[in-house]
């Protein structure tokens, strides 16, 4: 059985306007998404800044409230929960931020940061709970006496290994990791990721690894799933979005990747050329009369697409 | 816009309907009613005519009938009666308001004269020895209580240099209407306006350096400055036009200050206006003119914000509350 | 990736903390010259007016003498005496405690309140944000000194606490708006929402996470409104709905002034409580400035 099961989710922010500031409308920032994580697997969520995938993300792990749908981890239903009932599964689910500055409170010292999550989960001795830091901390690659200085000390990959060690130090089953390494320097994005590769085999995690790059996400990913709009236009493993891309949308994101090799340049101008075209004649053909993808079809065990 | 108007006058209304019954209440719990001005005029009446007196002045009403008949009453212009002057109280304020309104616009005036000028310099030529100046008698200013200002005014200006009248609004002596009356009036306004005017600067002068100060950076300001544009025009152009709407705009805000100033100023210069009338009628529990008078202040104070807010959203739609 | 030398220091001795925001403040007061005499000169005056207080019999200076009305400064009476015959200096040290005392106290009252007030509204957002803003937005719009006035006046039993009460009743708005715009921002960062997802309770993010963030504004704010707080006190006394009798205030010798006789020829009853409350009021002031600049990181002087 799946680890997590996201079911018909619906997120919808409501828009006030009118002379009595009533909702007036509503943006659907997630538009009925289903999909679901493995044990041990890596799920990318691909897609266009503003396309939702941070709202998929925060939902998940109960940082907004789902409009509709359920969230099934391990079969409970997390959107069904109380705050009480929630408590138990914080332990087991865990994010890391897309900002490594705001997510880390500027007046804290890393020990109390990273100690944060043992205070509320487990009642250890000060002792106890430096050396669980200072072991956390050797884990992501930060010397133990790290644990007296504020993040300002730090630099942007530092802070954000301090913001994984946090998530590591109760043993999570599920990270959600939104855009991670957006915020680094393009140096540094390759260290942290492979970092997190390789405690995701250390301690058996898996990532809903949230990114708007698609090269990190064929790094990183097992499967895929490419999100417009607030809704999945095409699910499938890493084999199935990147050589056999179906949507157009999937393709446009596809042609749009950089190309390092100058030789291939003037090629991939081309195709890129070509796919605006086919995009602006086959728009409606993918999309129904609203702009709106239509429900997953599979055509294949592992890869659907959004096609009528 | 007028959206935003018209949600704004909404607010209003809960907030006045508010007032009046806070005001209402503290009237209620005022020791003295409607019939204290009567009692006052004939201390022998006997119980019964006094309880005869009470059901036609519908004090043995419930309070809530009691509140829409004040509320009515206001709004025909019946605030009662003043039993200390044991003349209509609409009567007693009108002749009264003139010296407020006056005190007021004069420390209004003396605050723009005083403050544009300096909150230029200030802000035109920062960090000279002039700004420096400015700046720190704005400091003292912001710190300075007006009571402690205006009694030290008073005793270096009208007591001991003798430069200026010492209380009042006008010489006695003068004839209403002639020259000598008007100048004496002037003369009597002077020493409260300036003592008002000289701590209400502040503001302003702060305001204005700062948006001086910003502006001067910005952009537009280099591009013409860039293109030759004399300072002084762009001074005036540029920076100071899109500064003068807001300082306009903050006299709304202002009537809170001036209402609580003018209580102290005619109090220390023994000005007959409504916030001397206001500390006498409290002190001689004259409670109909002190309902009076608080509701007028509070409803001025809530149109002055009103008037402001609009005026401001007008001018930077970013400031339009939600 | 080591990026941290590790050095010879015992892992648990370093306990060296970069710069808290009050030492930041801290560092900053002391650089400022201003600032820093008004800190000396302040502390000066209350070491004074708390130690003398301390050995000064407040029934015998406010005890009337008759042989000895308005007598102008002397050996006797460091600032003469009053028109009962009482001791200036006496008073003005007596007055000048109670009016620090009782401004600190609203300072402080009205500063819990407002902090709890603004970082629930701030923090929870929605209908209980909503509602507390318009009971402040009510609030603010009133005619402040004319209502404490009134109610000072038909107050039954009105003492020390009552006063404060009144005045703390309507001074915390400020305050409370000023700490929820600060939360509502500080409520957007992902330090929160990690916070969160940690499993931190609301009450323990709000004091633990966000307050520590918002000190240094809460300083300043503090810093200012005690000054201010003085002088409404003090001016309330003055017009003579302040302090009650029984507990004279800097208020109720400048209130001496009223007669014209005291004011014009008797300086010595008046003034010096006059500029003690100035000399308070500036000192705190550029105290609270030169914080104000510390806490705005880019207008530092150091
Ligand atoms: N708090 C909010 N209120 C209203 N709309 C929001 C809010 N947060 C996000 N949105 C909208 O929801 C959509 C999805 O946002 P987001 O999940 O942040 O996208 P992504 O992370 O993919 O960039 C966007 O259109 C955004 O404007
Ligand atoms: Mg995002």
């Amino acid at each position: 059985m799946a680890l997590l099961n996201v079911n018909h989710l619906k997120v919808y922010y409501p828009v006030r306007g009118g002379f009595f500031r009533r909702v007036i409308d509503h943006v659907r920032a997630v538009d009925d998404v289903s999909f679901s994580l493995n044990q041990g697997e890596t799920y990318g969520l691909v897609g266009e800044s503003g396309c939702g995938k941070t709202t998929t993300g925060r939902t998940i792990i109960g940082l907004i409230r789902a409009t509709a749908g359920e969230v099934l981890f391990e079969g409970t239903d997390l959107t069904k929960l109380n705050r009480r009932q929630f408590h138990a599964y914080r332990k087991d689910i865990q994010m890391i931020f897309q900002d490594p500055y705001s997510s880390l409170n500027p007046r804290k010292r890393v020990l109390d940061i990273v100690a944060e999550p043992l205070r509320n989960f487990e009642k250890l001795s000060p002792q106890e709970e430096r050396k669980k830091v200072q072991y956390v901390l050797e884990r992501v690659g930060l010397s133990a006496e790290s644990i007296y200085k504020y993040p300002h000390e730090f630099s942007g990959g530092q802070r954000q290994r301090i913001g994984i060690a946090r998530a590591l130090t109760l043993n999570p089953k599920l990270i959600i990791a939104d855009e991670p390494v957006s915020a680094l320097d393009v140096s540094v994005q390759a260290q942290v990721l492979n970092f997190m590769k390789d405690i995701q085999q250390e301690y058996g995690l898996t990532y809903l690894f949230i990114s708007h790059d698609l090269g990190i996400i064929r790094h990183m990913c097992d499967r895929i799933g490419i999100m417009y709009r607030g809704r999945l236009v095409e699910e499938g493993t890493s084999e199935d979005i990147f050589t056999n891309p179906q949507h157009i949308y999937t393709k446009r994101l596809l042609s749009a990747i950089p190309n390092a090799d100058p030789r291939d340049r003037s090629k991939q101008a081309a195709l890129r050329r070509e796919v605006e075209e086919e995009y602006a004649q086959a728009y409606s053909h993918y999309f129904d009369e609203n702009g709106r993808a239509y429900p997953l079809k599979p055509i294949s065990p592992t890869h659907s697409v959004a096609i009528p | 816009m007028l959206k935003f108007i018209l949600r704004r006058i909404l607010i209003m209304i809960p907030q006045l309907f508010l007032l009046s019954v806070l005001i209402f209440l503290l009237a209620k719990a005022m020791p003295g009613d409607a019939l204290t001005g009567q009692l006052a005029a004939n201390p022998k009446m006997d119980p019964q005519t006094l309880e005869e007196m009470k059901e036609k002045l519908g004090l043995n009403d419930p309070v809530h009938i009691q509140y829409i008949r004040w509320v009515k009453n206001m709004l025909h212009g019946d605030l009662g009666l003043s039993y200390t002057h044991q003349q209509p109280v609409t009567d007693l304020l009108a002749g009264r308001v003139g010296n407020t309104v006056l005190l007021s616009a004069a420390i209004l005036i003396l605050t723009y004269l005083i403050a544009i000028p300096l909150g230029i310099v200030s802000g035109r030529w920062t960090d000279t020895w002039a700004d420096k100046l400015i700046v720190g008698y704005s400091y003292i200013g912001y710190a300075t209580p007006l009571f402690i200002f205006a009694l030290i005014m008073l005793f270096i200006f009208g007591f001991h240099l003798g430069w200026f009248p010492t209380g009042g609004s006008v010489d006695i002596q003068v004839e209403e209407g002639t020259l000598a009356y008007y100048l004496s009036k002037l003369n009597h306004l002077m020493l409260p306006a300036l003592s008002g005017a000289l701590i209400n600067t502040v503001v302003t002068i702060q305001y204005l350096r700062s948006e001086i100060i910003d502006t001067k950076v910005k952009d537009f300001v280099k591009t013409a400055r860039a293109k030759g544009v004399p300072e002084r025009h762009i001074y005036w152009r540029h920076i100071l036009r899109n500064s003068f709407l807001p300082i306009a705009a903050f006299l709304g805000y202002e009537i809170t200050g001036l209402i609580g100033g003018s209580v102290f100023l005619e109090s220390i210069y023994s000005y007959p206006g409504l916030g001397q009338l206001f500390l006498q009628s409290i002190m001689q529990r004259d409670y109909s003119v002190v309902t009076a008078l608080v509701m007028i202040s509070g409803v001025a104070t809530l149109v002055g914000t009103l008037l402001s807010d609009i005026i401001l959203s007008a001018v930077d739609p970013r400031i339009r509350i939600e | 990736m080591k990026l941290e030398a590790n050095g010879p220091t015992a892992v648990g001795t370093n306990v060296e903390k970069s710069p808290s925001p009050l030492s930041i403040m801290w560092r900053e007061l002391v650089h400022d010259r201003l600032a820093l005499g008004s800190l000396i000169v302040l502390t000066i005056i209350l070491l004074i007016v708390y130690g003398a207080s301390l050995f000064l019999d407040q029934e015998e200076i406010v005890k009337v003498d008759f042989l000895a009305i308005h007598s102008p400064p002397s050996a006797e009476h460091w600032l003469g005496t009053d028109y009962g015959g009482r001791d200036v200096f006496g008073q003005l040290i007596i007055g000048a405690r109670n009016s620090f005392t009782i401004g600190l106290a609203i300072t402080l009252i009205t500063g819990v309140i407002g902090l709890i007030v603004g970082l629930v509204a701030g923090y929870f957002g929605g209908w209980v944000d909503n509602i507390i803003m318009r009971i402040i937005d009510f609030i603010l719009v009133l005619p402040f000194l004319m209502l404490v006035i009134v109610f000072v006046a038909i107050v039954p039993k009105y003492n020390v606490l009552t006063f404060i009460l009144i005045m703390s009743a309507f001074l915390w708005t400020g305050k409370a708006r000023l700490i929820r715009a600060k939360t509502l921002a500080e409520r957007e960062l992902d330090y929160v929402s990690a916070s969160k997802t940690l499993g931190t309770p609301d009450w323990k993010i709000i004091l633990f996470q966000i307050l520590p963030n918002l000190s240094s504004i809460i300083i300043v704010n503090l810093t200012l409104n005690l000054a201010g707080n003085i002088g409404i006190e003090s001016g309330l006394t003055y017009l003579g709905f302040g302090l009650p009798e029984s507990t004279p205030s800097l208020g109720t010798l400048v209130s001496y002034a009223t007669n014209p006789d005291v004011l014009q020829n008797k300086w010595w009853v008046w003034l010096p409580a006059s500029l003690l409350i100035l000399v308070m009021m500036l000192c705190i002031n550029f105290i609270g400035q030169a914080l104000k600049r510390a806490a705005d990181a880019r207008q530092r002087l150091s």
